[in-house]
């Protein structure tokens, strides 16, 4: 993101409001609100690492389940093994990272090269066959039916975990907001703005694809390992074309390009599950809540390509009337 | 003046490039216009401009007094203009055949007339007709580019750098044809073959960075070296 | 022998379907440049259109007119609500396809279900023919043929009508078609209802075919034709009949022998034609 003033706002508020979850739980604790928040947080994780390859670089990936599911069975597979200490979870997260950053290397350097709609096909396939291979590989990953594990006796109180993934999210959230506003950052913004200009300007995209590519694979990965976690359990769902939807989900409605627009989007969407999912006691029509936002998403990509939060970035631009847009020839330049 | 053509102060962007900056110009009918200059200075973009393939955002295109501004590209093609892009444009795994079918609208008595004529003046194009667009050489292709976009009721030719990686000889060739079809229909040419378009043109305008900076009669150009130095780069 | 013959009208078949789903989206990436991520959901609804209507009226055949009436429906909504709006923007067209795909399956197993309905051949092409020791199956040589007419209506449709030469035109070079005073927007809109109707077609012969429909049909056979279409070239019809056959007939061997693999096979193919050679392995320039 260019350092504008809408940012260091938003950096701000993000702050705040994040300061108000470290406290929100000692003050009023429900159980349910606790778990649905670390939710919040864990999708926030996986929907910023979307946008990186959406929003900022440009990238349409249909397999971003892929790395999701990585870590998850990761963690799942070592704590089911082994003694499950704190040190046994973050190496398990590790490992995951590292298995995603290798795959999404390897996969990117092959296909990123490619026009968008084949690499979009590609990771749609790719993705399938992971999914496939899961279901398959029933030794480790015990299908469809998945397996239980025990976690740290850190994590045994909801409270340590809801903590620790606020403070990850946090984390990750201004870590991506430093990895976007280097020059770096700067020229993946340039590329998504126009691959060719990049290209002609001396920049070899493949190479800036790639990093792009590892970074959300990698933080793919952590969120897939706190979502195993959270429930203790995990099975092939976690490599669905559910999974990758909900990411697309969140950082179009919620805003692709922003970084706060996914956080916006995972709770948004969240929160609108768990709700849904509440009245479906009442009419089997809440259950399909997908169609709902499968229209919302159409209507958003049609005229509120920016998301929520594009739109009123957009809003407050206009009434301040300023012009705080710079072409990607300066931002390139600069960089 | 009556011109057949005339684009006043027309500007054009693509993506977020502001290309044309302030293109005026009148093409005045039976006549062949030349447009000059460098390369990248906004030549093809405004053929394409005046096509509505790159639609201009402020300023006037306006033919046979009509403004064009905003329509579709093939709207504007039926209203009797023809494009010869640079890269000629030729559907290279369809025939000869087919790339002129692919033209005509209708086998009306007119158009079968437009296209005996234009076969006569590139004889190679009947010898190649049942071959696939893509086996011809470089001014055949250029030859079916200009015989596809006349063979319609076109009143008005534009043609984007038909010299452009032609052997000397097939030059001449082209330009001569060019000669022949000015008697049927009004051109507007870029050319950055200065030679070949001083022998056919009759008025230019020269488009430097987006604008068009000067013009005159062909005659002011062939004569004045100063002026072709100053402009052109050339002696 | 009869084991081998077996597979391999299994495979024809299952390749004629695939190149049904398959043409339609060829011909709209190669002249549209889109990639119709929905074309499963026009594939899902047919089947269920056409079978909905087939156990209703217990005519195979009002089914699969009924299957056709639905693809050619949804193909004009498509185009002209969810592809035309955002035209040009490929970043948009991707997402905004994918997005209709839900929908469309989504509102599929609102109206009739998340659960599977199973359906069976009409009662003439139920069975099999006796030829020797091999015992050919009615509905597979049914589909067979289907598929090859329709190739030979597309050839032809292609080959020899002013509208199939402006298509050919047109996945050569949008914009000289429309130099050329042709409104190629019209052209798109014809073709999308046509690949549509192609794939509700197949999801109708598929339904019987396969036992069952269900509201994920739409997704698992888009892969396949996904696939097809990059092995067979974008815009090649002939490519894409070629493609399918192949695909049909590993998938077919795949799955007795080493069934795990057959998906991962045909990926592997995608994958590398994509990288060696991204027009198509069918492709008529090098």
């Amino acid at each position: 993101m260019r350092r504008n003033r809408f940012t260091d706002k938003e950096s701000l508020l993000f702050l705040i409001i994040g300061l108000a979850l470290f406290v929100f739980p000692f003050i009023y604790e429900d159980r349910s609100m606790l778990i649905l928040f670390t939710q919040i947080f864990i999708f926030a994780i996986f929907a910023m690492s979307y946008d990186i390859l959406l929003g900022f670089t440009g990238i349409v990936s249909f397999g971003h389940a892929m790395f999701f599911g990585i870590g998850a069975y990761c963690v799942s597979v070592m704590l089911k093994h082994y003694e499950p200490t704190m040190l046994l979870v973050t190496g398990a997260i590790i490992l995951g990272v590292l298995f995603s950053l290798i795959i999404s290397f390897v996969v990117g350097l092959m296909t990123l090269r490619l026009k968008s709609h084949y690499y979009a096909m590609l990771t749609l396939a790719l993705a399938g066959l992971f999914l496939v291979a899961a279901e398959k590989w029933r030794t480790l990953t015990y299908g469809n039916d998945g397996f239980t594990f025990r976690v740290p006796e850190f994590f045994h109180n909801r409270l340590h975990f809801y903590l620790v993934c606020l403070v990850l999210m946090i984390i990750v959230y201004f870590g991506l907001k430093r990895f976007i506003q280097s020059p770096l950052g700067r020229i993946l913004l340039a590329i998504k703005d126009n691959e060719q200009r990049a290209e002609s300007l001396g920049y070899q995209v493949l190479h800036y694809k790639i990093i792009a590519s590892i970074v959300a694979g990698g933080i793919a990965s952590l969120s897939g390992s706190l979502y195993a976690l959270s429930l203790r359990f995990v099975n092939t769902s976690v490599f669905t074309m559910d999974i990758t939807l909900d990411a697309l989900l969140m950082t179009i409605i919620g805003g692709v390009g922003t970084l706060i627009g996914p956080v916006l989007g995972a709770a948004i969407i969240e929160l609108a599950h768990h709700w849904l999912t509440g009245l479906a006691k009442v009419h089997w029509i809440f259950e399909r809540w997908l169609i709902l936002f499968g229209i919302v998403y159409i209507l958003a990509v049609m005229f509120f390509p920016n998301g929520i939060v594009g739109s009123v970035r957009k809003l407050v631009a206009k009434k301040g009337k300023k012009e705080d847009v710079s072409t990607s020839e300066n931002i390139v330049k600069e960089g | 003046m009556n011109s057949l053509l005339s684009l006043k102060n027309v500007e054009t962007y693509i993506d977020q490039y502001h290309i044309l900056q302030d293109i005026s110009f009148e093409v005045p009918a039976g006549e062949v216009t030349v447009l000059l200059g460098r390369n990248g200075a906004g030549k093809t973009t405004t053929l394409r401009t005046i096509m509505g393939l790159n639609p201009p955002t402020k300023g006037e295109v306006a033919f046979k007094g009509a403004i064009m501004n905003g329509l579709p590209p093939h709207d504007i093609a039926n209203k009797g203009i023809g494009y010869v892009p640079e890269d000629q444009g030729i559907f290279g795994e369809l025939t000869v055949e087919e790339n002129m079918k692919v033209a005509i609208k209708k086998e009306s008595d007119d158009v079968m007339e437009r296209m005996e004529w234009i076969l006569n003046l590139f004889p190679d194009l009947k010898t190649f007709w049942k071959k696939p667009g893509g086996l011809l050489s470089g001014g055949q292709k250029q030859m079916l580019s200009i015989a596809r976009a006349y063979v319609n009721e076109t009143e008005l030719l534009l043609i984007d750098e038909p010299s452009k990686g032609l052997a000397p000889i097939v030059v001449e060739k082209v330009m001569h044809s060019i000669q022949e079809m000015k008697q049927k229909t009004t051109i507007i040419l870029v050319e950055q073959n200065f030679l070949m378009a001083s022998q056919i043109g009759d008025s230019f305008y020269i488009i430097d960075d987006g604008r068009t900076v000067f013009n005159g009669r062909m005659q002011l150009l062939r004569e004045d070296e100063s002026l072709r130095r100053k402009y052109l780069g050339i002696a | 022998m009869e084991l081998f013959i077996n597979l391999t009208i299994n495979g024809l078949a299952t390749g004629m379907l695939i190149f049904l789903l398959a043409a339609g989206l060829t011909l709209i990436f190669g002249l549209m440049s889109v990639l119709n991520f929905a074309h499963g959901g026009l594939f899902a609804w047919g089947a269920y259109a056409g079978v909905w209507l087939y156990l209703l009226t217990n005519s195979f055949i009002a089914g699969i007119i009924g299957a056709i009436f639905m693809g050619i429906i949804l193909g004009f909504i498509t185009e002209k609500w969810i592809i035309q709006p955002v035209y040009g923007n490929h970043v948009q067209q991707i997402l905004i396809t994918l997005g209709f795909m839900i929908v469309l399956s989504e509102f599929l197993k609102v109206i009739w279900g998340p659960n599977q309905i199973a359906v069976t051949p009409p009662a003439y092409l139920t069975g099999s023919w006796e030829i020797g020791n091999i015992l050919i199956i009615k509905y597979r040589a049914f589909i067979i043929v289907v598929g090859l007419l329709m190739y030979a209506l597309i050839y032809y449709l292609l080959k020899h009508t002013k509208i199939g030469l402006i298509v050919r035109a047109g996945v050569i070079n949008k914009e000289m078609v429309q130099s050329l005073g042709i409104n190629i927007k019209r052209i798109f809109l014809y073709v999308f209802m046509a690949g549509a109707a192609m794939a509700a077609l197949s999801g109708m012969l598929i339904a019987p075919y396969a036992g069952v429909i269900h509201g994920n049909m739409g997704m698992e056979y888009a892969i396949l034709a996904f696939i097809v279409v990059v092995i067979g070239g974008m815009g090649n019809i002939t490519g894409s009949i070629l493609a399918a056959t192949l695909v049909g007939l590993i998938g077919s061997f795949m799955a007795y022998y080493v069934p795990e693999l057959s998906l991962a096979v045909n990926m592997l193919i995608m994958a590398v034609v994509l990288l060696v050679r991204p027009q198509g392995l069918f492709a008529l320039k090098g």
